[in-house]
């Protein structure tokens, strides 16, 4: 994890990094003043700098010497998580207990991720490519829809009516394949569920 | 003794009834004659005076006092049930989502058909289904970009501004109509923003909505993409049918601001709403048939008040709202909302407090029942999806479209009346008849007409093509059962008579049995002489009789009828003259005989 503000480095490989490594602050404490020493030259001693670590991965779970961990989640929202996810319940007072331990540990886990900076950042939702270049190339403008605007015809003369052709689906390969073949019951053509005695 | 036929009534009054006339006995209503004695206080010891008034006025008067007790009853029952004195103290709000099915070829992001063709056995339960839609695992969706062409079209329809980068969301809940465990929809970035929808008092809106404006504007907070869910059948108690076909088909949510004030209007909205998704071919099928359904959410507040100061969308000051879903008719909104608002009044009143549920309606019920409070309120887990990029729309696409958006249905009605001289009514009859093609045919008409007579304004003709087109065509549709598309009449041959009607070559009578002939013909051109032959060949061409030729065949009639020239001359009955004239036509000659002028003589060889 590299502090706030870099200097320059003798191996120059912090110059080669993107800007944006740069300008996102990694450290979850602030960072320390007097850390980096710099010699006659203005070199930094790399060996000693790293040689006291300032975070460790530890430090997002909760720490074994304490009590087993408490994160407030109560018996009723824990049914309610279960229930909102599909899960079972648990079986016993135990296997509670061990959930709600568990869920302890992954909310200290979740508070720790919490406390970096994001302020002003949009969550990334997935790897796209989103320079300018290919917003352009993902704009569906006229290009795109030549071929669904050629599916239309104008109906009458003077009341001049759009009107879509019937079964124009741009030749998509007609997936062969059974979608009842997956039904675990199955009555005919449908798939047969069973639910809550209606009314 | 007749006080065996009345069963109830007191001994007294058996008396009172023999001092009538034998043909005047009728059996009392009881209950008649017990309102009559409790209303005037008797006793049975009732002085003999009272014995002596007829009975018949008495039944008379009784009847008179019931029917206006009743009148008066009616006009305050309306009043009691909570019409009039409790609205003018609550105030209604009403905000609508409606869901509308897309007139696409395919599903919205995955690649089955979305549509029942004819060719393949698509009309199979489960046989338009992508493994997407399935819920395979591993499978991913694409986003079908043919959809986005009747969203964009329904989004400028209402004016909204199209939004150039949207996002797709995922709304979280389980249910076996949504084998993904989630619906693919836009929650946080829709496509289409802050439109507006226009209505008038002949759109249904009642006049104290309208708050003596020319027009009431409903706001439209945005519109967004979204997917349907699969189609599930209740056989049996407890076990119900799947049918995948329908899931992943794209849906259009439409969201209005809470800016409706009446049941009437609400209804009048969605209506609206469906007319100009239609009239853009963004969603074609309608309502009844399933394709358009309608949430509305319903506050009251008292007037002069802000509610619970709840608000909506930069709407405040709302009372609590409650939420009615899957209305499936434009009378299930109505009804729903004046059940539900009745309903929040009720309890407001009797000092309670609304509760933030959902619930449903059933046609024909009284009340809107409870589907889910709020503890059982579902929480959606909103979040990005990720497996769809983010939806960019080029501006090119959105100036295209809009400049070859159709014209709207308030438009067309305008410009129907304004020049071609069309009452409102039969402006929109022509919009909805048939598709539009009966109004494409009538402007045909129009102006091939104008162009044959060399008519500067078509406001002349208009509204007697638009009867003819109307009216008449649609008479002879109704007589012969047959469907607009089997009509073989051409705008020409209309044209036709109407031009000879019009230069007065033939008599209006003619020029409807012209029509009737042509319309029965068959539609090969050699089957189908043009106007003109048919008028030489029927000797149908309008000779007009002289004022003597009129008078004698006047003459002719009032001799071989003298009881009707008795009715007309002695009795004044007026009416009975255009009994004559039909006589005079039906006797005259094909052709000759002008219903005007054989009335003029007739009034004046009656009137002498």
């Amino acid at each position: 994890m590299l502090p706030r503000s870099v200097p320059k480095c003798a191996s120059g490989f912090t110059r080669s990094l993107p800007a944006r490594v740069h300008a996102r602050p990694f450290t979850t404490s602030p960072p320390r003043r007097d850390a980096i020493e710099r010699d006659a030259n203005g070199h930094i001693d790399i060996e000693k700098l790293l040689s006291n670590p300032s975070w460790s991965v530890t430090s997002l779970l909760p720490s074994k010497d304490h009590q087993p961990p408490t994160s407030g989640v109560s018996s009723k929202q824990l049914h309610h998580l279960l229930r909102l996810s599909a899960l079972p319940p648990p079986k016993n007072a135990a296997e509670e207990a061990q959930m709600l331990s568990t869920l302890a540990a992954q909310l200290h886990f979740v508070k720790e991720i919490q406390k970096v900076d994001t302020a002003g950042m949009e969550p990334l939702r997935s790897l796209r490519d989103e320079t300018a270049q290919g917003e352009r190339e993902a704009e569906l403008g006229m290009e795109a829809l030549k071929g669904v605007l050629e599916q239309e015809e104008i109906r009458g003369t003077h009341h001049r009516r759009i009107r879509r052709k019937p079964g124009g689906r741009d030749g998509e390969e007609c997936e062969k394949w059974d979608p009842l073949g997956t039904a675990g019951r199955r009555m005919g053509r449908y798939f047969v569920v069973e639910g809550e005695k209606a009314g | 003794m007749q006080s065996s036929t009345i069963r109830t009534a007191p001994s007294h009054f058996a008396r009172a009834l023999q001092c009538t006339s034998p043909g005047l006995i009728r059996c009392p209503r009881p209950c008649i004659v017990a309102k009559w004695l409790q209303s005037r206080n008797l006793t049975t010891a009732t002085p003999a005076a009272q014995e002596a008034i007829p009975l018949r006025k008495h039944l008379k008067d009784e009847a008179k006092r019931k029917k206006a007790d009743a009148k008066r009853d009616g006009n305050t029952a309306s009043t009691k049930s909570g019409a009039d004195p409790r609205l003018e103290k609550w105030e209604l709000t009403v905000g609508i989502e409606i869901h509308a099915e897309l007139n696409t070829a395919c599903k919205l992001v995955s690649s089955a058909p979305a549509e029942v063709l004819e060719t393949d056995n698509g009309g199979m339960a489960n046989s338009r289904v992508a493994m997407f839609d399935a819920a395979l695992p591993g499978t991913q969706p694409q986003f079908q970009v043919a959809t986005l062409l009747p969203a964009l079209r329904a989004a400028i329809a209402f004016g909204c501004e199209v939004q150039r980068k949207s996002g797709w969301d995922r709304k979280h809940y389980f249910h076996w109509d949504q084998p993904n465990g989630y619906q693919i929809t836009q929650y946080y970035q829709p496509f289409a923003k802050d439109g507006c929808l226009v209505l008038d008092a002949s759109d249904g809106v009642p006049a104290l909505d309208m708050q003596g404006a020319d027009r009431l504007r409903i706001g439209i907070k945005q519109i967004q993409m979204e997917q349907d869910t699969a189609k599930t059948t209740n056989v049996g108690s407890s076990t119900y049918h799947v049918d995948l076909n329908r899931a992943g088909v794209p849906l259009i949510e439409i969201i209005t601001l809470p800016q409706i004030h009446s049941p009437q209007t609400a209804a009048a909205v969605v209506r609206k709403i469906q007319a100009v998704l239609k009239s853009v071919d963004s969603c074609v099928i309608g309502m009844e048939l399933g394709g358009l359904r309608a949430d509305v959410n319903v506050s009251v507040r008292e007037r002069g008040t802000s509610g619970v100061g709840s608000s909506y969308s930069g709407v405040s000051g709302l009372g609590q709202r409650t939420e009615i879903k899957n209305l499936s008719s434009f009378k299930a909104v109505e009804d729903a909302i004046i059940a539900e608002r009745d309903r929040q009044i009720t309890v407001l009143e009797a000092g309670g407090v609304i509760e933030g549920e959902t619930r449903g309606w059933t046609l024909g019920a009284t009340e809107t029942t409870r589907l889910r409070g709020k503890e059982g309120e579902v929480d959606y887990r909103y979040m990005p999806d990720a497996d769809l990029p983010p939806l960019v729309i080029g501006q090119d696409l959105v100036k295209h479209l809009t400049s070859t958006l159709p014209t709207l249905p308030d438009q067309l009605q305008q410009d129907l009346q304004d020049e071609y001289n069309l009452s409102l009514k039969d402006a929109k009859t022509l919009i909805d008849l048939d598709n539009g093609d009966r109004l494409d045919f009538f402007l045909r008409t129009v102006h091939s007409v104008t162009a044959e007579l060399s008519i500067s304004s078509q406001a002349q003709i208009g509204k007697m093509v638009g009867n003819w087109v109307l009216h008449e065509l649609g008479g002879l549709l109704t007589t012969h059962q047959r469907s607009w598309d089997d009509v073989r009449i051409t705008a020409d041959e209309l044209r036709d008579i109407l031009v000879c009607l019009h230069q007065k070559r033939i008599t209006t009578r003619v020029a409807k049995q012209l029509l009737a002939d042509l319309f029965q013909r068959e539609p090969a051109p050699a089957a189908r002489p043009c106007v003109e032959q048919l008028i030489e060949t029927g000797n149908l061409r309008l000779r007009p009789l002289s004022e003597e030729e009129y008078r004698d065949l006047a003459r002719r009639i009032m001799d071989e009828s003298p009881e009707m020239v008795k009715a007309v001359r002695e009795k004044g009955q007026k009416g009975k003259v255009m009994w004559f004239v039909g006589q005079m036509v039906r006797q005259g000659e094909e052709g000759t005989v002008e219903p005007e002028q054989a009335r003029a003589t007739i009034e004046r060889l009656m009137g002498g």
